[in-house]
């Protein structure tokens, strides 16, 4: 387990190494300059051009500015922001990156336990009328684009019914002082639509693939031996059944666990979403490279440690994957 | 007068002069403002390319003086004073400034006038404020006479120097800024909790969502009638046409600029205040060829092609149907707020038969019968690059691209990121854009895009007419007669046709209905909200918090 465990870390540092290489060199082969934005409406002079690339290093050659990169990410330091003035992008990254793992967690959660509980559920019931409506329904919602859904849910229960806030992760005019309990209130309250529309597809991926693990589980032998052991039908699907069929959900687990940071960026830009969603995209559509980077780096780091979990999970449910 | 009449008398008066318990505890209110992008840095100097920045930082640091309702820019009697209270000319090329005494900045310091040269100092450092810098080189030096007085020394005579002194960089506070290096002030403790001496204070920012400020209750001009405002970041226009929906904000910047804007015009909740801005949309022609400045473009180095291009569209039809029922195409390039300043040329009108004579004149018909006009064997067509985050100039690319296959003119439309965008207009690496740009708010502004001297600067076109630079130079120098002389000006570069000129922005901006004494700024939209006050009974929840 040790030797496996090193080496699947290591193939993950490396993963991670050429990911970002990759985008840092891709980005900067992209048209568009870093500094466009700056000279927008009155182009700068080419001597304070000259003084903010040689402050952000953009007039060194490429291998130098990518050796600057490495050198200080291993010292924890990913760069300054153009876009913002020079403010580290750690500290950036660190003032958005809560929100965006609260939506992302939150719809991570309501997708796994009700995609759970309904891809069972559905199993359960397999073939029958209420199956396939639940399978029509999932369907529909599993082609759903999430931004869409986004407007459409902001329409009917914001401007329309006015139950729930048209975007942000807490009232604006919430004073600072305001309880625990009423800002965690206020929080819930904020969260419902953008999480809703974050799951929703997701959750209907996990409702198919659970539903469909399921119904395999339920025909297996260990399960006919559990019913004719005269277990109760409660203990046998969840018991037996859902821990084999629990694979393939594990796998797509290990698939959104990075839904947790990039996933959210449209639904983030729908419902004016404090996260990392809109800063990445200003960075992208502006080149201001070292958040593009940081952000790359963060989504890089969501994929390779959701795989690993992933892995790790299967592992531990599976004791066959760990015969020498 | 018997005791007890005494007594009634005394308690009718008491009851009479005070102001009932309600109008007592009556808050002052909270303005919630949507903008498109967060404000980075709202500290003078620090602005940057960043209006939202700019518009918070013009709440925080006030100018010397402010421009008078009639924006009579040029004139300096006409100015209102805000920090200065007095000023005199000494000569040509000097002004004096003398400081009102009251003007504090937040912890009490008295505002002095190191803290306008170290403002004027900052605005002139390059390496600090490059654009700021460029506008402001026809300072010679700025120089502390006392606590109290600041003279401005002009290196040549010229008409807006009240405004250059003025305008472009406020006063800093000299005794916090002393010791943090210019370089690190963007990244210093003072950009998180700015100091100011405007009529609110810097509260509290929430990263990606909002920033608070809240009245400056000693603020030596008078104390605010809104308590609090709160600049809320919302960058999708949906979002906002959302908000306003929901009435979950005050105000906003451009109704115009929203999805289904007939619509929100009509809320009952909100008037929608015209304001004649800055912006001004074009279609360029690059005069060199698409990726090779040393040639002609082989399609619009000939004027009579450009004027037809010009003449084939209904711009009146499509500068409403983009951006709003207030705005109109311009003449020549001025913005609807710089146009008041100048006899500015109208608009040529819509004539197709006058552009198809222009062009068969000039050689173009269709010799080969493909539906596309042509002349030596070459095509009339071209490409027309857009930016793709832009759905108005889209939709106004989308309208001219047809109106000119009408007529035989065949362009495709090239829809680029705006890194991209900017980056190949600096190269003149296309052959028609659709730009936009927000001018200065005085005509003095036209020398740096539309002069000779402004190439390799702001004159990415490299625009350049001997004559219009004359004029222009006689314009910056005149008193009177400047508007005539802008006037000449504009005219020869309208007949020069250098761009399609498309929209002179006229915004419709939103206020909820509940404030009253409501006035707003062309060139800085919320900097006059300490006027407004919140109307008697009109609170809202989120005004009592």
């Amino acid at each position: 387990m040790n030797t496996w465990l090193i080496r699947r870390t290591l193939g993950a540092a490396v993963t991670l190494l050429v990911a970002v290489t990759l985008v840092f060199f891709l980005m900067r082969l992209t048209p568009g300059d870093p500094l466009s934005r700056l000279g927008e409406e009155r182009p700068l002079p080419p001597e304070a051009v000259a003084a903010l690339k040689a402050r952000y290093g953009l007039d060194q050659p490429l291998p130098r500015q990518y050796a600057a990169f490495v050198g200080g990410l291993l010292r924890g330091d990913l760069g300054a922001s153009i876009e913002h003035n020079g403010r580290p992008v750690t500290a950036l990254l660190a003032e958005r990156l809560p929100p965006t793992l609260l939506l992302g967690g939150t719809a991570l959660l309501l997708n796994f336990s009700f995609g759970i509980w309904l891809g069972v559920w559905q199993a359960a019931r397999h073939g029958s009328r209420a199956d396939r409506a639940a399978t029509l329904v999932t369907l529909v919602a599993y082609a759903m684009p999430s931004f869409w859904l986004g407007i459409v849910l902001i329409w009917a229960f914001a401007t329309e019914l006015r139950w729930f806030p048209v975007g942000f992760m807490r009232t604006p005019w919430l004073s600072a002082d305001a309880g625990w309990w009423a800002r965690l209130t206020d929080l819930g309250w904020h969260l419902v639509l953008p999480a809703l529309t974050l799951s929703v597809s997701t959750m209907a991926a996990t409702v198919r693939f659970q539903r469909a693990a399921m119904i395999e589980a339920l025909g297996s032998d260990a399960v006919r031996t559990a019913r004719s052991k005269g277990l109760p039908e409660r203990r046998v699907r969840w018991g037996h059944a859902w821990r084999n069929a629990l694979g393939p959900v594990l796998a797509l687990f290990g698939l959104w666990l990075p839904l947790l940071v990039a996933g959210s960026v449209f639904v983030e830009q729908v419902f004016s979403w404090p996260g990392l969603g809109s800063l990445v995209a200003e960075a992208i559509g502006s080149r201001d490279y070292p958040v593009v980077m940081g952000a790359t780096l963060l989504v890089a780091t969501a994929v390779v440690a959701g795989n690993l979990l992933a892995d790790l999970l299967h592992r531990w449910l599976d004791p066959r994957l760990r015969a020498p | 007068m018997t005791p007890t009449r005494l007594c009634t008398i005394v308690a009718l008066l008491v009851l009479g002069g005070a102001p009932p318990l309600a109008a007592q505890q009556a808050p002052r209110g909270t303005l919630v403002i949507a903008i498109p992008r967060e404000p980075v840095a709202p500290i003078p100097s620090l602005w940057r390319n960043d209006q939202a920045s700019r518009e918070v930082s013009d709440l925080l640091f006030l100018h010397l003086a402010d421009p008078d309702p009639a924006y009579r820019l040029g004139d300096e009697r006409a100015w209102v004073p805000r920090l200065a209270r007095r000023w005199t000319r000494r000569d040509s090329l000097t002004l004096a400034f003398e400081l009102d005494p009251r003007a504090r900045w937040e912890d009490g310091t008295p505002v002095t006038s190191r803290d306008v040269v170290l403002g004027l100092e900052r605005g002139r450092n390059p390496a600090l404020a490059a654009q700021t810098a460029t506008l402001l080189t026809r300072i010679d030096r700025v120089t502390a006479e006392g606590d109290r007085v600041v003279v401005v020394r002009f290196a040549q005579a010229y008409g807006e120097q009240f405004y250059d002194a003025v305008f472009h960089a406020p006063p800093l506070p000299a005794h916090l800024l002393s010791g943090i290096a210019p370089e690190s002030l963007a990244t210093s403790g003072f950009v998180a909790q700015p100091v100011g001496n405007g009529p609110y204070r810097y509260s509290r920012r929430v990263a990606g969502q909002q920033l608070e400020l809240v009245a400056n209750d000693g603020f030596f001009l008078g104390k605010p009638g809104i308590g609090r405002v709160l600049f809320l970041t919302v960058g999708s226009p949906e979002a906002r046409a959302a908000m306003l929906l929901a009435g979950e904000v005050d105000a906003l910047e451009n109704i115009f600029a929203l999805p289904n804007w007939a619509r929100l015009e009509k809320l009952p909740e909100y008037h929608v205040y015209p304001l004649p801005g800055l912006g001004l949309n074009y279609s360029s022609f690059n005069s060199r060829a698409n990726g090779d400045t040393t040639l002609p473009h082989p399609l619009f180095a000939d004027v009579a092609v450009r004027r037809a291009l010009a003449l084939a569209l209904d711009r009146e039809r499509m500068s409403r149907a983009a951006y709003g029922p207030l705005t109109r195409p311009p003449g020549a390039p001025v913005s609807a707020l710089v146009a008041r300043a100048v006899d500015a040329p109208p608009a040529p009108p819509h004539d197709t038969a006058a552009a198809r004579r222009l062009l068969t004149a000039s050689g173009w018909t269709d010799h080969d019968g493909d539906g596309i006009l042509d002349k030596d064997g070459r095509a009339l067509q071209f490409r027309l690059m857009v930016p793709s985050v832009s759905a108005s100039r889209i939709r106004m690319a989308t309208e001219m691209q047809e109106a000119w296959r009408r007529m035989g003119v065949a362009a495709e439309l090239d829809l680029v990121e705006p890194a991209v965008f900017t980056e190949r207009r600096n190269a003149l690496r296309f052959d028609m854009d659709m730009y936009g740009v927000n001018q200065d708010p005085t005509p003095s502004g036209l020398t740096q895009s539309w002069s000779c001297a402004g190439i390799g600067g702001s004159n990415v076109l490299r625009y350049c007419n001997p004559r219009v630079d004359s004029l222009l130079a006689r314009a910056q120098v005149q008193g009177r007669g400047a508007p005539r002389t802008y006037g000449q000006a504009l005219r020869l570069i309208a007949a020069d046709a250098p761009v399609i000129f498309l929209a002179a922005l006229v915004a419709g901006t939103p206020v909820h209905r509940r404030f009253t004494g409501v006035r707003i700024r062309p060139e800085s939209t919320w900097a006059d909200v300490w006027r407004w006050s919140l109307r008697p009974g009109a609170a809202l929840e989120r005004d009592r918090r």
